[in-house]
């Protein structure tokens, strides 16, 4: 009896994450091709970039003394270098589209296209 | 509610590990190999030029005019007249740098009390400059740059000069005295101009000249957020650009769209210092007073075919104020739209811009009528 109310949890648990990531990732993934990116660091955006009039650089994003190189160059976005075991952050190369964020799990960094998309192909300063 | 869903969201791609859209390796792998000299140079790289495959522009990346350009050019022959045009802007560049002694500016600065002949491209921009100082009755003047300096803008070593100092040094300036004789220039002695209100407007016409001139049909400039488009989009549509919002510049404050057109902002936070007692000051200097033009203005931009006319409009409406520059466009704006940003947080949008001007801010938005 215990046993098959656990499994019910379990299972509806399962079943919200599912369904919540599925709405979840639709809402984000809504069509874009927005040049706007925030850098989250341990849930807190810390930077937020507009790819378009972004200069070529980078620069560090360090959380907990774990440290990810941010690259911008020529309106792209990518995790040039990082101190995490994996590098899988590394390896996704360059900020493609809003539907799969860079993601490094082990240091808690998340670059993402923001979600009020647009179209703006450039923008007067 | 929506929150959550990103969280969760987020959370399931978390699990996933690093993951993002790899589909377009080739690319990224075609650009790795100059991204570190990109990073370890960054401002003194040499000009990036990367040749579009199908629907992707040939993109032309360089820093010139003290500030980063691109240009994204489409079709065939895109590649081929981005190189012309990176040497166009290299070569006016180093015409037109005042602080480069052996530009053409230098010399006409140096040889002041005397006839300098120049190139046909000094002389036309200055030609050009000149006729608008004089229509704006002086809210624009190239003479200004003993004042601009005195200021520290050129060089970055910021100072309130006292009211004497700038006294003195007004006694030095006034386009109205600087003579041209074909290409001749000729500036009174102690005078010193230049041209950083109009360069990279007369810049961004010649590159998009060059760009028609070998084929390309569709372009879009971006040379230090002097936007100028070539045609309309390869899809026939028009080119969205947005105006940053001068109170937050990681904001846009509205769009428009155009084609084959320049919009070019003037806006008191692309360089400014603050003194002790939290004033700002900007670069734009009021060339009456000697001091920042400050005549309720934060942000004027300029949407006309001309690049050169566009540079110059900008700087003068800031300097004019409100209500002077929307007298100046219902007199003189047959052919140019105008968004001013005052510092009492209004958009005016002159009606020209109505049909495709989209408010991407709070502020309220007062539409000026011819």
């Amino acid at each position: 009896m215990k046993d098959k109310k656990t499994i019910i949890i379990l299972l509806s648990i399962i079943a919200v994450i599912v369904i919540g990531s599925v709405i979840g990732i639709f809402y984000v993934s809504r069509p874009s091709e927005s040049n706007t990116v925030e850098i989250v660091s341990n849930g807190k955006v810390v930077k937020t970039l507009n790819l378009s009039t972004e200069k070529n650089n980078s620069f560090e994003v360090e959380n907990n003394g774990k440290i990810n190189v941010v690259e911008i160059k020529n309106g792209k976005i990518r995790v040039k270098s990082a101190d995490c075991p994996d590098k899988v952050c590394v390896d996704s190369g360059w900020l493609k589209s809003s539907d799969l964020p860079i993601v490094c799990l082990p240091n808690k960094l998340i670059i993402r296209f923001t979600k009020n998309s647009d179209d703006i192909d450039s923008v007067s300063k | 509610m929506k929150k959550i869903f990103i969280y969760v969201s987020v959370l399931a791609l978390m699990l996933c590990g690093c993951q993002t859209d790899n589909s377009d390796k080739k690319n990224s792998n075609e650009t790795t190999e100059s991204v570190s000299e990109i990073s370890q140079t960054d401002e003194e790289l040499a000009p990036q030029i990367y040749e579009g495959d199908g629907d992707d522009p040939s993109t032309l990346d360089i820093f010139a005019m003290d500030t980063y350009m691109n240009v994204k050019a489409y079709g065939e022959n895109s590649y081929d007249a981005l190189i012309l045009s990176s040497d166009e802007i290299q070569k006016l560049e180093d015409i037109f740098s005042v602080t480069n002694k052996d530009s053409e500016i230098s010399k006409i600065n140096e040889s002041a009390g005397n006839f300098c002949e120049v190139s046909e491209d000094t002389s036309s921009i200055i030609k050009t400059a000149l006729d608008y100082c004089q229509k704006t009755d002086g809210a624009l003047d190239i003479s200004i740059y003993p004042v601009l300096r005195e200021w520290g803008f050129t060089t970055g070593d910021y100072k309130v000069p006292d009211d004497e100092t700038i006294k003195n040094l007004l006694k030095n300036t006034g386009y109205e005295k600087i003579e041209t004789n074909e290409n001749k220039i000729k500036i009174p002695e102690n005078y010193e101009i230049d041209l950083g209100s109009v360069a990279k407007g007369y810049t961004s016409d010649k590159v998009s000249e060059i760009l028609s001139e070998n084929g390309v049909e569709s372009a879009l400039l971006n040379l230090g957020g002097n936007v100028q488009a070539v045609g309309s989009k390869p899809d026939g549509s028009d080119w969205k650009v947005a105006v940053v919002n001068p109170f937050d510049e990681s904001e846009n404050l509205c769009s428009i769209k155009i084609n084959n057109k320049a919009v070019i902002t003037s806006g008191n936070y692309e360089r400014y210092f603050t003194d002790d007692n939290g004033n700002k000051y900007w670069h734009i200097i009021d060339p009456e007073t000697g001091s920042p033009a400050r005549n309720g203005i934060v942000s004027a931009t300029v949407i006309g075919e001309k690049g050169v006319m566009c540079d110059a409009l900008s700087t003068s409406l800031f300097v004019l104020g409100t209500e002077k520059a929307v007298d100046y466009w219902k007199k003189n704006g047959s052919d140019f739209e105008i968004i001013l940003v005052s510092d009492d947080k209004e958009i005016y949008v002159s009606d020209g811009l109505t049909d495709s001007f989209e408010n991407l801010s709070d502020m309220k938005v007062n539409i000026i009528e011819r």
